[in-house]
């Protein structure tokens, strides 16, 4: 039963490649309808399985109350996604994609490795299920078949082996520091001194590869930009909510008390990538490219909750993945419908889309507001976490750098919002057709980057998840 | 003996990030990398030799590694093939479309 929600996408993943099979000359629409109704039903489960937590494969695989709040972040970022990718297989579309089952199975099986990723204890299974999230993301990458999708997905493809590479050998190393492949023995048998600071390192660079921190940084805008929109929806959320999860799994669990002995690290890389992922933001004309370095500039807020090990710090993060994901969906959906229907990924070709589509205009300002932090939206509430928590390990100017970055945020995510409602619409321009399943998604992603910041019982319960999950660790010999 | 194991692996690590860096044909670059995800399986089966002989984590995890830098490989090679019929050329330093 603790593997329900993983077994449940697996099987969808499956179902849907052979309903293709089977139904070959339909037009299958309605193969996205099924996939979201396994993502939905994944998560039924796993939302049932909250109270429980066990071990299972003699704890190898582990339900944790933590691991559900990642496990549902990287559902929900799922089905958000599967939603809005209906737009890209309508026959209307500019750029249409191909082969859509197969599309839909290979991002199944991209979230089954993220779900399995939080719940292995094992350095086996946590390489395995991380390569299993994210080969097929480099297939997804490269699907639309055209150069630029093809150059993108290379780029990704080199950077992402070389990262998991680092990865792989800081692995090793701890392997070969304790002779233990299992994170609990390892926790428990490690010792601080040079070579732990060598895999501390490897390990670094290999999760910033996914994280998309800046020395490590450099495949992400091309890949963003080359890749589906749909699937740089995918990547701009899922694929750094999988790196988070990571860094969380071995930071958190594995070095533990180590980690303050690491914050200055961490400190000087999330200055680093808030800085150059906002400076280079704002002189972006390509929608998709700007969108990759607002992405970029948000590691870098993410990362301040590795100051420290305790509850608070990991509450502020896991909160912050969460409003992350729901905000940046809810700019992509918009996104997503405006580069299909007109074929432009240009920032000012959103010219007056106040005037020929408010509400949508609406969203996005809504969403892009989140993004950069202003107060009633649950961005503000995410980011006020984070600096507090930066704030409390005793990182004052990293406050300050990271308060100027969003005041630079608000600059460049302005410059849209002017597109949209300063601007006038190009004569002759058509409003965007609004359809039934991205319009659904819209609304959920909407909502919840409203909600999120204001309704208090998000937060208390991963605050309560957390400080649990931690006394947990604490137990264990 | 445990020492020049490991050097021999930091070795290959190191040739790998150097064709990484350096190569110009993607084949190349594909071939780099795995010679550093192989280093990092030399070293996990060494480990598990002179520290942990009574395990075999260590060469179960390193059967993993090859499986999955296979897997990474082949969907590098796919998406190549793919870039080949384009653009006629396998070289990545004139892989510039994206920029602007």
């Amino acid at each position: 039963m603790l593997m329900l929600p993983e077994l449940i996408i697996v099987f969808t993943a499956f179902l849907v490649l052979i309903l293709d099979l089977i139904f070959l000359k339909k037009k299958n629409t309605w193969l996205v309808m099924i996939a979201i109704a396994g993502v939905v039903a994944a998560g039924i489960s796993a939302f049932v399985l909250f109270e429980q937590t066990g071990e299972l494969l003699g704890g190898r695989f582990a339900v944790d109350s933590v691991g559900l709040w990642f496990k549902l972040i990287f559902l929900v970022a799922t089905g958000l996604t599967l939603m809005m990718s209906v737009e890209a297989f309508d026959v209307r579309a500019k750029g249409l994609l191909t082969h859509q089952a197969e599309f839909l199975a290979v991002l199944l099986f991209s979230l089954s490795g993220m779900l399995f990723l939080v719940s292995s204890r094992d350095l086996i299974s946590l390489y395995v299920s991380l390569e299993l999230a994210t080969i097929p993301l480099f297939a997804l990458t490269a699907w639309s078949r055209t150069e630029v999708s093809g150059e993108g997905a290379f780029k990704y493809l080199a950077m992402g082996a070389l990262g998991s590479a680092f990865f792989l050998y800081g692995l090793g190393l701890l392997f070969g520091l304790t002779g233990h492949m299992s994170l609990v023995e390892i926790a428990s048998a490690l010792q601080t001194g040079p070579a732990l600071f060598l895999a501390a390192g490897l390990i670094t660079a290999g999760v910033g590869f996914k994280l998309t921190l800046v020395p490590f940084h450099m495949w992400a805008p091309d890949a963003y930009q080359g890749a589906p929109t749909p699937v740089t929806a995918f990547l701009s959320v899922a694929s750094k909510a999988a790196g988070v999860a990571v860094a969380f799994v071995i930071f958190y669990r594995l070095f533990g008390e180590h980690l303050s002995s690491w914050s200055g690290v961490v400190a000087v890389l999330a200055t680093v990538t808030m800085t150059v992922g906002n400076l280079v933001a704002v002189l972006q004309s390509n929608l998709k490219r700007f969108m990759a370095y607002s992405a970029i500039s948000q590691a870098g807020y993410i990362i301040l909750g590795f100051l420290g090990n305790d509850a608070q710090n990991a509450t502020a993060m896991v909160f912050y993945m969460l409003v992350y994901v729901v905000t940046n969906l809810a700019a992509f959906s918009v996104i997503v419908m405006h580069v299909h229907q007109t074929g432009r990924e240009e920032i000012d070709s959103m010219k007056g889309l106040s005037i020929t589509n408010p509400l949508l205009a609406l969203a996005m300002m809504v969403a892009l507001f989140g993004l950069a932090g202003i107060p009633p939206l649950a961005g503000f509430v995410g980011k006020f976490f984070l600096f507090s928590v930066a704030a409390k390990a005793g990182y004052y100017w990293l406050v300050g750098v990271a308060a100027v970055n969003s005041t630079v945020s608000l600059y460049y995510y302005l410059r849209i919002v002017r597109q949209m409602y300063i601007e006038p619409p190009v004569a002759g321009t058509a409003p965007l057709r609004v359809s039934g399943l991205p319009a659904v998604g819209l609304v959920i992603a909407t909502v919840g980057s409203m909600i999120l910041g204001v309704v208090p019982v998000f937060y208390e319960r991963i605050g309560a998840d957390t400080i649990q999950w931690l006394a947990s660790l604490a137990r264990v010999p | 003996m445990l020492f020049h194991w490991v050097l021999l692996s930091l070795a290959l690590f190191s040739v790998g990030i150097y064709g990484v860096l350096t190569r110009r044909n993607a084949v190349g670059l594909l071939i780099s990398v795995e010679l550093m995800l192989n280093a990092a399986a030399i070293n996990l089966v060494v480990f598990n030799r002179y520290v942990a002989p009574a395990q075999v984590d260590g060469q179960v995890m390193a059967i993993f590694v090859m499986a999955l830098a296979a897997a990474e490989v082949l969907v590098g090679m796919a998406i190549l093939v793919m870039l080949f019929r384009k653009r006629k050329s396998a070289d990545v330093t004139k892989m510039m479309g994206l920029r602007h």
